[in-house]
């Protein structure tokens, strides 16, 4: 079904909405303060309340009929997800194992893996690109900008 | 001859060949930067800030300036190349610019933006040496009130020039005024939503926020659908711009070198707005305004001048005030707190060197940009050519390993991808991320100020109503935010977004 700009909205209203009854619920747990002495708790208090006010206008303001105007699809191309999801995922994966793997063989993994799945390029063009970017930023890194990245368990 | 011995001062500290070698990189990373699109000069700060750690705080002021005016350098190449601007602020450059690609003129057209540039930053140099100065004694000044009243200016002028919604723009900044409160209050020691993560502690750092939001975003957008492009491929010849060039250009370069510095002075996306600007008064003022768009040089020569000469102008709120007008500038003064200064109306005469060095390696900078800019043009064609299914993972690279080296931490990292997915999300519902960043950079500033100055008037919040220079702000800042509600500010808002197309600051 195509979405219009109102279902965004009351999505993003309804976010936002949560978000500043959070802050003004914790800001009360902290110390408010008065208006002669702010607490810490002032701001978020204050500001979470204003969010809250403006979210409500906003899903309030998705119900007129002039917020309907469609949208382009949340993802342009069938696969446009698939892209999406790979390389965050691949760029979580980074964080977790590059203390183990080490910086290089990582870094080697991280753009071949990008290289094959985004935009899949050949096998010869994966793996000098792959070679050369994990050589060159080892270089710079750790030789040159002297930078304290993990060598992991092959020392390198 | 107070000006003289303090240009006597800073050139004495850029002339060392350290700093000469860091100015020359800074250029030389910014033109990339901004030859390439998908990674702008914010981003790009953000990424080297950490390399700078070992070397003294002048040099990497110098290399960090370096960057932000080299890019601006940059984004003309690509605008004239390609059809694409490499910055927001060389959009307008591709309308004239491209047609004179097409047309066989692309090295009038890439000689006329650099020498353009290279005028327009000496202008806005000489501005910054004789404007900042007297504004810093001005500003001393400024108590709490005025501060708080200033940072909300600024804040509320980014807003109002937002693409989409206002409303939406107000979330954003409130949103980030929320997320700044995240950490340890700096009056009461009182940890705030950290949840005994450490790294919250110092709060959410800037650079995590801002690589999340710009680096990472910007490029998984991107990937969508890919980037394709198709570089002019005639040999670029003929860069000096012949006689009639000059007679056609030079009044333009002028107009637009003045009209940038005043905005850059401005908060919001100034290089933006002055390069728009100056294309409108030059159509305008032009015998034949109905060519413009099909490649003339003065819609080349002036908006590039005046871009430049925003970059100058906006060093000027950041070291009088302390305040940084636009996300580039707001990652500076992040780098400056790093290295232990406060910008503020004290600055100049507390670190005369650091702040004359720095002006006097911009100019240098402009110069070397010109020697540079010039026979590099094709290098900088070569590295267009680079397909960007092989760019985009490097450029992700960068990140990671950029944000990780500030602190040596991976919840940083784990941050900035969450600020990726935050921002990639925050697009797709039209939401811009302007608002956001800044209020992450003045949140705790203008906290500070509006409790402090709470305090000082007992709780009564008409101090910011009976301080004349507060009330003043106080009245602008309150006209913009009701401008939706009035029909004729309303319509000239409209036209102004779509001028500026918003977001890009």
């Amino acid at each position: 079904m195509e979405k219009k700009l109102n279902h965004y909205n009351r999505i993003s209203a309804l976010f936002f909405l949560g978000v500043g009854i959070f802050f003004s619920f914790y800001g009360r747990t902290v110390e408010i303060g008065d208006w002669s002495e702010p607490g810490p708790g002032f701001m978020p208090f204050w500001s979470g309340i204003v969010l809250a006010v403006m979210a409500v206008f906003l899903l309030l303001g998705s119900f007129k009929r002039r917020e309907w105007q469609a949208m382009p699809p949340f993802f342009p191309l069938a696969d446009s997800w698939k892209r999406v999801v790979m390389a965050f995922l691949a760029m979580v994966a980074y964080l977790l194992l590059f203390k183990i793997i080490g910086f290089t063989l990582m870094t080697f993994v991280f753009i071949a893996f990008l290289l094959k799945t985004i935009f899949p390029q050949n096998w010869k063009r994966t793996l000098i690109t792959a070679c050369a970017t994990a050589i060159l930023a080892r270089l710079l890194f750790i030789n040159f900008l002297e930078t304290q990245l993990p060598l992991g368990f092959f020392g390198f | 001859m107070d000006l003289l011995t303090h240009i006597g001062l800073g050139a004495q500290v850029l002339f060392t060949p350290t700093n000469l070698f860091f100015c020359f990189i800074g250029v030389l990373m910014g033109t990339l930067v901004g030859v390439l699109p998908g990674l702008g000069p914010t981003a790009a700060i953000a990424l080297l800030l950490p390399s700078t750690f070992h070397i003294p705080p002048v040099t990497a002021i110098i290399m960090l300036a370096g960057i932000y005016y080299g890019a601006m350098y940059g984004g003309s190449t690509t605008s004239i190349l390609v059809n694409i601007p490499g910055e927001a602020a060389a959009v307008i450059t591709c309308l004239d610019g491209y047609q004179m690609a097409l047309k066989g003129r692309a090295g009038p057209a890439l000689g006329i933006a650099a020498f353009g540039s290279f005028i327009a930053g000496t202008i806005s140099i000489l501005g910054l040496m004789l404007v900042a100065p007297p504004l810093a004694k001005f500003a001393l000044a400024f108590g709490p009130p005025e501060y708080f009243a200033l940072m909300l200016l600024g804040m509320m002028v980014l807003i109002y020039l937002a693409a989409g919604s206002m409303l939406k723009a107000l979330m954003m900044g409130v949103f980030g005024l929320l997320i700044s409160t995240i950490g340890m209050d700096s009056i009461s020691g009182t940890q705030r939503l950290t949840f005994g993560i450490l790294e919250f502690s110092d709060g959410v750092g800037l650079i995590p926020a801002i690589m999340g939001l710009f680096g990472v975003a910007e490029v998984i957008v991107n990937l969508e659908e890919g980037i394709t492009r198709s570089v002019v491929t005639t040999k670029v010849r003929d860069l000096l711009p012949n006689l009639q060039d000059w007679r056609n250009s030079i009044l333009p370069i002028l107009r637009g070198s003045v009209l940038g510095f005043f905005i850059g002075i401005l908060p919001g996306p100034a290089p933006v707005i002055s390069a728009f600007s100056s294309y409108a008064i030059e159509k305008k003022l032009s015998k034949y305004p109905e060519r413009f768009g099909t490649g003339v040089i003065e819609g080349v020569a002036g908006p590039e001048a005046a871009n430049n000469a925003a970059t100058g102008g906006a060093f000027i709120p950041l070291f009088t005030l302390g305040i940084p007008c636009n996300s580039v500038i707001a990652v500076l003064l992040g780098a400056f707190m790093i290295y232990g200064i406060q910008p503020g109306p004290m600055m100049i005469t507390k670190y005369p060197d650091l702040f004359w060095g720095t002006v006097i390696s911009m100019y240098l900078g402009n110069a070397m940009l010109l020697v540079l800019n010039l026979p590099l043009i094709g290098l900088w064609v070569q590295v267009l050519k680079v397909p960007y299914p092989i760019l985009f993972p490097i450029i992700l690279l960068f990140c990671l390993v950029g944000v990780f080296s500030l602190n040596y931490s991976s919840m940083e990292v784990a941050m900035m991808i969450g600020f990726g997915i935050f921002g990639y999300l925050a697009r797709k519902f039209q939401y811009e991320m302007a608002p956001l960043v800044l209020a992450l950079v003045l949140g705790p500033m203008m906290e500070n100020n509006l409790r402090l100055s709470l305090v000082i008037s007992q709780g009564d919040p008409m101090i910011f109503l009976t301080h004349p220079i507060s009330a003043s702000l106080m009245a602008v800042t309150f006209v913009l935010l009701v401008s939706p509600f009035i029909p004729w500010i309303g319509r000239r808002r409209k036209k102004l977004q779509e001028r500026v197309g918003g977001e890009n600051v």
